[in-house]
């Protein structure tokens, strides 16, 4: 089967651009306020959520055609919570500063809407390489959100970033950024300060797209604009010559 | 009989996907589990040397009859160049917010030292670590009673949790050094 050129690449930019599921679709916001108090924490939980995406969401599309209509939102539970169990135990045995880190919130994946959500809504309708690339797409916009969150959250909170403390086979490195380590606010290092940080992003991102509506509708009305004065310069010209 | 066939059918299917899923955790656990274990051991070991500092684990055991404590291990250590022994306890417990596992140490006259988490799944992990475990390991010898009964820090069940802990290990540090 032929693909559409650029397909590709539009379902995978669409996870991060247009329907980015954190700051678009407000979906998976639990972890997004828990994890994002450091950028090693948030890079982590983002690199565990897709692989579990992905894994599911191959899964899923794979079995579409087996899985009967009934059992359909059970049978994805059953597929998206074994691989959380895996995803969970390989944490444990290779990375535990980053299981003991991230702690419940690997567990909550399985409940995580937007694993659910896009097994439902995309990888049950869709063959295997899309699904794979819809849950890659999805995985980096989430990993990206989180990561901006964290972002502003650890820099603002702590005046700098440090490395090395949750992926242990890096030398630890605390990196101050000069300036900013005197006017720390420890309220953004805490679940107030995480829907402060959230509640800003969305704001900017509304305000965006609002502004691009705006231009959008502008260009529209000057173009309409402009149609029209080209009519009736034509309609003048075409009474001019009946005239004559 | 058309339902009765389909009703098989989707609990055959159920069936298969959580026999595979079974199978998948399984193979998971066989590769993880010897590593997971190695874990834990390496990580009462730097519990010990946190609390102890340059120490040597002497003996070791199960515990019974307590609610927390599991494990104990009796300790050598130096404290300005005398010897000391010292008695470290591994306790686990949980409540409505995750499990705690924890290494709680206790000095010869069963004066708690100080403890080091090796497992916090507390839904407010990190407010219990720096409200609440971090204050009590930081404070003076003559004030870690206070800091302990000292709850109220944004995570006070998980606190009260840790307080419980570190009281029946204080018993049974007693109780070792008693026999």
């Amino acid at each position: 089967m032929a693909r559409e050129k650029g397909s590709v690449r539009k379902n995978f930019l669409k996870g991060i651009l247009t329907e980015n599921p954190l700051f678009v679709s407000i979906l998976g916001t639990c972890p997004a306020l828990a994890t994002t108090k450091t950028l090693e924490a948030a890079l982590g939980m983002g690199l565990l959520f897709t692989i579990v995406l992905i894994c599911s969401n191959v899964l899923v599309s794979l079995l579409r055609k087996i899985i009967p209509e009934e059992i359909r939102t059970p049978a994805y539970i059953v597929i998206i919570a074994t691989f959380v169990t895996m995803v969970k135990m390989f944490t444990n045995a290779f990375l535990p500063e980053l299981y003991s880190t991230l702690g419940v919130f690997i567990s909550l994946i399985v409940v995580n809407c937007i694993v659910l959500g896009r097994a439902e809504a995309y990888a049950s309708k869709n063959g295997p390489f899309d699904s794979l690339i819809d849950a890659l797409g999805m995985g980096v916009g989430y990993t990206l959100a989180i990561m901006l969150m964290a972002f502003f959250r650890e820099l603002l909170g702590t005046g700098g970033f440090t490395f090395g403390k949750v992926f242990t086979f890096i030398p630890e490195t605390p990196l101050i950024i000069p300036g900013i380590e005197s006017y720390t606010i420890s309220l953004f290092q805490t679940p107030v300060g995480a829907f402060i940080v959230f509640a800003i992003i969305l704001a900017i991102i509304a305000f965006i797209k609002n502004r691009k509506a705006e231009l959008k509708a502008n260009l529209a009305k000057q173009e309409k604009a402009k149609k029209l004065a080209e009519a009736q310069a034509m309609a003048a010209k075409q009474a001019e010559g009946g005239n004559k | 009989m058309p339902n009765a066939k389909k009703y098989i059918l989707t609990g055959v299917t159920l069936g298969c996907i959580a026999a595979v899923a079974a199978g998948l955790i399984a193979v998971t656990n066989l590769i993880t589990a010897k590593k997971i274990a190695q874990n834990e051991i390496d990580a009462v070991n730097k519990g010990i040397a946190s609390i102890f500092g340059d120490s040597e684990i002497k003996n070791e055991g199960k515990v019974s009859g307590h609610d927390y404590v599991t494990y104990y291990y009796q300790v050598d250590y130096k404290n300005s160049e005398l010897e000391m022994h010292g008695y470290a306890f591994k306790c686990e417990g949980s409540n409505m917010y995750g499990k705690v596992s924890l290494i709680a140490g206790f000095d010869q006259k069963s004066n708690f030292m100080s403890l080091y988490l090796i497992k916090n799944e507390q839904t407010y992990a990190s407010t219990l670590v720096d409200k609440y475990v971090v204050p009590l390991n930081d404070a003076e010898s003559s004030k870690k009673d206070e800091a302990l009964d000292d709850v109220s820090c944004g995570a006070t069940y998980g606190a009260k949790l840790v307080r419980e802990m570190i009281n029946d290990a204080k018993a049974a540090s007693s109780e070792f050094w008693s026999k």
